[in-house]
């Protein structure tokens, strides 16, 4: 029997209500939302630090609303990595907005133990050195020790327990994307942990359904001129359909705009890949040099002969750290004579923040070479530049104090100098470092907390 | 002629390195593709945008490329001063090769 899992979110901010079709068309046996991207987790923690009830994704409100109702009615699992920085709210909001809605007997599982934050002294005393990746630095180390995350990326192992015990939601933190869509195939084949070759198609296929539209023809070079633009917003997102020996069919939710090609698989394939021989994961390296893509009929391109290895013996973590804070202006100058006004403008800015303690200043010009830098020489004499600058500093005062120093040079600036209002207006964001490192899998260990409605 | 006549693809982040999928339109294209468009090439053409190394995988199952791009985000999304800071252009960038 073809056991099907359906993609309604790749980031947080996605549109989670493309799962309320999946669910009432009968299509699919269960429904995965990924919300995290390495930003997200950075951009939760202020909410968190504003109110600790908060540090979850605001689409798992839409989500318990909505989608919940319907799903809990069909017996279908929804399984989410929404709850971010702090999972155990977020169970607690879709327990108070079931309850609200009448639903009853609902079982609800919360995944916690990604959040090392509070341990990463503990660790290091323990022996974990916590390496940079792609460094070599260690933790203790490093200067800037301002951490305000550090989560583990978890593999599937404590969502297949839920399911298995029953879980109608399952709500964790950090879980490794493809492991969210991986942990419903092993919980209802009952795959053996060590049987790598089927972990892998699972992770193969929970990497293609991850990142819901730009499998479907969003985000595609190779679709671009067989996409209605008018389709883009409404793409009926993934659905695999996937047999008892891993390999898979992927589609997506029928009689909707979009399509699944072998190019948009190809592309969607090595997306943020780096050795497809072994992409890691913390539960089987994966191979993606064996697997076979072949054509299914219309929007269907199946998938085989997928190969793994032994897991890896560490986990990956991700630390967080706050690094300062960035502005950003944009000035325009046209004809004559527009690079001796640019010109002016980096000198004149200079003498305004001569003082000040501004840490790194970078100019780009926008539609000439803010994209491709060295790749774009610049025009000799355009008759027309948009120069972006952006500055840093350690605190927002500086900042503050920085852009309207040069704001106060309104009517002593070069020649038919303009800057655009919004950036003007603008609040400075912070700058979020992250120092992903690795750790033994033996000290991280996942809890699962069940709420019953 | 520029590669793209030769191919497509997509760019990714992780931190500060990119990745570029470079996939062939045709099975002889891929064969051109690997031949000839090797690391150093790479490293070459995106000049000071990428400073650390670039690393080639090969996909003979797919008829693809990919290549990894060390130190080629400015610090990476959370950090860069770019205005693409996830890079997302970057495919663009490589397809943008002259290719003969």
């Amino acid at each position: 029997m073809t056991y099907r899992v359906g993609s309604a979110q790749g980031f947080y901010g996605d549109d989670v209500t493309r799962a309320l079709p999946m669910i009432e068309g009968g299509h699919v046996d269960i429904v995965c939302f990924e919300a995290l991207s390495e930003l997200t987790l950075a951009i939760l923690q202020k909410d968190r630090l504003a109110n600790p009830q908060r540090g979850y994704t605001f689409d798992l409100a839409i989500i318990a609303r909505q989608i919940l109702p319907k799903a809990y009615e069909r017996k279908i699992p929804l399984v989410t990595n929404g709850g971010g920085l702090n999972p155990q709210a977020a169970a607690e909001m879709a327990r108070d907005t079931a309850a609200k809605m009448g639903l009853h007997g609902l079982k609800i599982a919360c995944v916690t133990g990604d959040d090392v934050l509070a341990r990463l002294d503990a660790l290091q005393a323990a022996g974990e050195e916590l390496a940079n990746i792609e460094t070599g630095e260690r933790l203790a180390d490093t200067p800037n020790q301002n951490f305000v995350t550090a989560n583990v990326y978890l593999g599937a192992a404590p969502i297949v327990e839920a399911l298995q015990n029953g879980a109608d939601m399952v709500i964790t933190g950090r879980v490794a994307d493809p492991c969210l869509y991986l942990a419903p195939l092993i919980a209802h084949y009952g795959w053996a942990w060590d049987d790598w070759n089927k972990l892998a198609s699972g992770i193969v296929c929970g990497h293609l359904l991850e990142c819901t539209g730009q499998v479907v023809g969003g985000n595609s070079l190779a679709a671009m001129n067989n996409i209605n633009p008018r389709h883009l917003p409404h793409l009926g997102y993934p659905i695999a359909n996937v047999e008892a020996d891993g390999s898979f069919v992927l589609t997506k939710m029928p009689g909707t705009p979009g399509c699944v090609t072998m190019e948009t698989v190809k592309e969607q394939l090595l997306y943020e890949v780096h050795d497809p021989r072994s992409y890691l994961t913390p539960d089987v390296a994966a191979d993606f040099t064996t697997l076979r893509l072949s054509p299914d009929g219309e929007n269907r391109i199946s998938v085989s002969r997928v190969t793994g290895k032994l897991r890896p013996d560490t986990l990956k973590v991700n630390i967080g750290r706050l690094e300062g804070y960035m502005r950003e202006l944009i000035f325009t100058f046209g004809y004559p004579e527009v690079w001796r006004k640019v010109d002016m403008l980096k000198a004149m800015i200079a003498e305004s923040w001569r003082d000040l303690p501004i840490r790194r200043v970078e100019y780009s010009y926008l539609g000439m070479n803010s994209l491709f830098g060295s790749l774009a020489p610049l025009p000799d004499d355009p008759l027309e530049v948009v120069a972006r600058v952006l500055f840093t500093a350690d605190d927002t005062d500086t900042l503050k104090t920085a852009v309207r120093r040069v704001m106060a040079n309104g009517l002593s600036c070069p020649p038919g100098m303009s800057v655009s209002g919004t950036t003007v207006g603008a609040e400075p964001r912070p700058v979020l470092g992250l120092f992903p490192a690795l750790v033994s899998r033996e000290v991280v260990t996942p809890e699962i907390h069940y709420i019953e409605v | 002629m520029k590669l793209y006549d030769l191919a497509y693809g997509r760019a990714g982040d992780k931190g500060s390195i990119a990745n570029i999928s470079v996939i062939a339109r045709s099975p002889e294209a891929y064969q051109q593709l690997k031949a000839r468009l090797t690391a150093e090439r790479v490293k070459r053409h995106f000049g000071d945008l990428v400073k650390g190394e670039v690393v080639r995988y090969e996909l003979d199952n797919i008829e693809a490329l990919n290549f990894v791009l060390h130190d080629a985000l400015d610090g990476g999304a959370t950090r860069s001063l770019r205005i693409d800071g996830l890079g997302k252009s970057l495919a663009g960038a490589l397809l943008y090769m002259d290719w003969d």
